[in-house]
């Protein structure tokens, strides 16, 4: 049970942490049916731009100019990797300035939480709202003040989301975010281009980047493109290592089975003798592998969740604490699923077993005793 | 006639060689008898018995059980008549040691679908029978040698069986239990007409016998009707 038990802790802290990474990845494509406008040699991860230059603000004004752009809104995205001088593997904040109004771009009809308001149009009043998992890991609410960057910033709102971007995002004003990160209203790194018709994406595209010098324009599909085959070798390497996993655990299962069967020859041949059917015998074994694997996997995905969140915990420097039935790791689904696998596993597991077991004869047993 | 056999022999390949375990044996075996087989160590006795008892198949010969030539059975039927007429009692008593007295003797009605509650009298009324009613929610490592082979014969008692096979039954005992147990046999035979056939080294129960047969080498060398 021990075996099958690691099995699972394995399984399930690495499943459930690339499962979740690859789903924030994922999710991360939020300008769906429209064009992303970056910087050349920009490394763009779904929407946003994680490394590559910046743009000059005059870019808007070209992409709005190109036929068939209905609006062009820029962005400075800044991603965060670093917390009181540690830097994350896992970025822990996403720092978004957007221009006043335009909020729906980025969040859709994501409510904020009450008491809350968007940020005014007056830039000097440093006003942000922020993602709900930060206003909990630092007990933020509208009004609080914040620090970033040696500028101070009040919280007129929490969204009120369950999205993984948005809940660790930081949302100003774009001149607040321009002005914090270079001290002018001069540069952003990226561009939404909304086209009149989604039909357009790849037209509007090809044309911005004929039109315009220095600039990358990506539709959805092209930034799927990007992501999806390094997603998908992810998920390969995830599955493939938890074949080998449930492979060992069958293994373990089989051989403990079977020595718990050789230690028992002389039971299930007195069962045999006083003329059990072997059908009975056969699901004695069976019920035994299956409650290895079922209380093996239940350990392992009570200690591979907690793994999975030591695991989160320290890549998104979001507290231990702060992980609970709400921010689950592992999902109610991929438990269940990692369940019915063991169970699966250890079945096949008890078949050589339960033979061997059945095939037990008592004149056999004797034989070798007397 | 309970048992019958014919020409019955049992061979064993060890290695390069084959071991004659049963021999050409010729035995009739009378209903509600009490028949032990003596013979030393390697004889053939608990071969024979797995034979007689349809456990083990012969290499040639034939097992007439209540006049059905068993040989023409196929496993299941044998299983089946092993399970509704023929009792088995070991030296090493072989209770399963996970489950207390009473559980023990219910198994074989359990496995005969009997409903619990008339399964629970009987185990009950099957261990008073044998003596072992203060124990009958003990494991089999608490209790002594003798109980132990009290409950392995309740049990074999459980699906009121035709037939009981018992291999060196006071093989593990010491000569006072050793005494108890035959006479509780004997008695089983007497009273409730139950045919016991008993491999044993044991003067004392062999001599308490009705049919004594002598095996040596596999065959069967002499019997004695008392």
């Amino acid at each position: 049970m021990f075996g099958v038990c690691l099995a699972t802790v394995f399984i399930v802290a690495i499943g459930a942490t690339t499962t979740n990474y690859t789903a924030v990845i994922r999710e991360m494509n939020i300008f769906s049916g429209n064009v992303v406008v970056v910087a050349e040699g920009s490394m763009v991860v779904q929407a946003f731009p994680v490394v590559g230059g910046n743009l000059p603000l005059s870019v808007v004004e070209k992409v709005q100019q190109v036929n068939g752009v209905e609006a062009a809104v820029p962005m400075l995205v800044r991603f965060n990797y670093q917390v009181k001088a540690v830097i994350q593997l896992v970025p822990t904040n996403i720092t978004i300035g957007i221009p006043h109004g335009n909020w729906s771009v980025l969040v859709g009809h994501t409510p904020l939480k009450p008491g809350g308001n968007w940020p005014s149009a007056d830039s000097d009043k440093n006003e942000a709202i922020i993602g709900p998992s930060l206003a909990q890991q630092y007990d933020l609410s509208a009004g609080s003040k914040v620090n970033m960057k040696n500028t101070n910033l009040t919280v007129v709102g929490i969204l009120d989301t369950g999205s993984a971007i948005l809940s660790r995002a930081i949302i100003l004003p774009l001149k607040l975010a321009q002005n914090i990160y270079y001290g002018h209203a001069m540069w952003i790194n990226m561009v939404v281009a909304q086209p009149e018709e989604e039909a357009m994406q790849q037209q509007i595209a090809t044309k911005i980047e004929e039109e315009i010098d220095g600039v990358e324009a990506l539709t959805t599909r092209e930034r799927n493109e990007i992501i999806e085959p390094l997603l998908q070798e992810v998920e390969t390497w995830t599955l493939g290592l938890s074949s080998v996993l449930y492979l060992l655990s069958m293994i373990l299962v089989t051989t403990v089975a079977m020595m718990n069967v050789s230690e028992r020859r002389r039971d299930f041949a007195t069962l045999d003798a006083i003329g059990t059917p072997k059908s009975t015998i056969v699901r004695i074994v069976f019920t035994e592998t299956i409650l290895i694997g079922f209380l093996g996997g239940l350990a392992g995905i009570f200690l591979g969740s907690i793994a999975a969140m030591l695991i989160a915990s320290f890549y998104t420097n979001i507290p231990l604490s702060m992980f609970s039935f709400e921010l689950n790791v592992a999902s109610p689904l991929f438990v269940v699923k990692i369940l019915a696998s063991t169970v699966a596993v250890s079945c096949v597991a008890g078949i050589i077993p339960a033979i061997t077991a059945s095939k037990s004869n008592i004149s056999e047993v004797l034989r070798s005793e007397y | 006639m309970i048992v019958k056999t014919q020409e019955l022999t049992r061979k064993y390949r060890l290695g390069p060689s084959v071991i004659v375990a049963v021999n050409k044996v010729n035995l009739e075996i009378k209903e509600a008898t009490f028949v032990s087989i003596t013979g030393p160590s390697g004889s053939g006795k608990t071969t024979l018995l797995n034979l007689i008892g349809l456990s083990d198949r012969p290499t040639s010969g034939k097992v007439f059980f209540m006049n059905e030539d068993t040989s023409l059975l196929s496993d299941r039927e044998r299983r089946e008549i092993r399970f509704r007429n023929i009792g088995f009692v070991f030296q090493t008593f072989n209770l399963l040691p996970t489950l207390t007295a009473l559980e023990n003797v219910e198994l074989p009605m359990a496995l005969a679908k009997i409903s619990i509650k008339p399964q629970r009298e009987k185990a009950i009324q099957l261990l008073e029978t044998v003596g072992l009613t203060g124990r009958l929610q003990h494991r089999p490592k608490e209790l002594s040698t003798g109980e132990m082979q009290r409950a392995a014969i309740a049990r074999a008692l459980a699906n009121d069986p035709f037939l009981i096979l018992a291999d060196e039954p006071t093989g593990e005992l010491d000569s006072e239990t050793g005494c108890e147990i035959t006479k509780l046999l004997l008695n089983l035979c007497r009273k409730h007409k139950t045919t016991i056939v008993v491999a044993t080294h044991d003067e004392r129960v062999a001599n308490a016998s009705d049919v004594k047969y002598s095996m040596r080498d596999g065959r069967i060398l002499r019997d004695v009707g008392l």
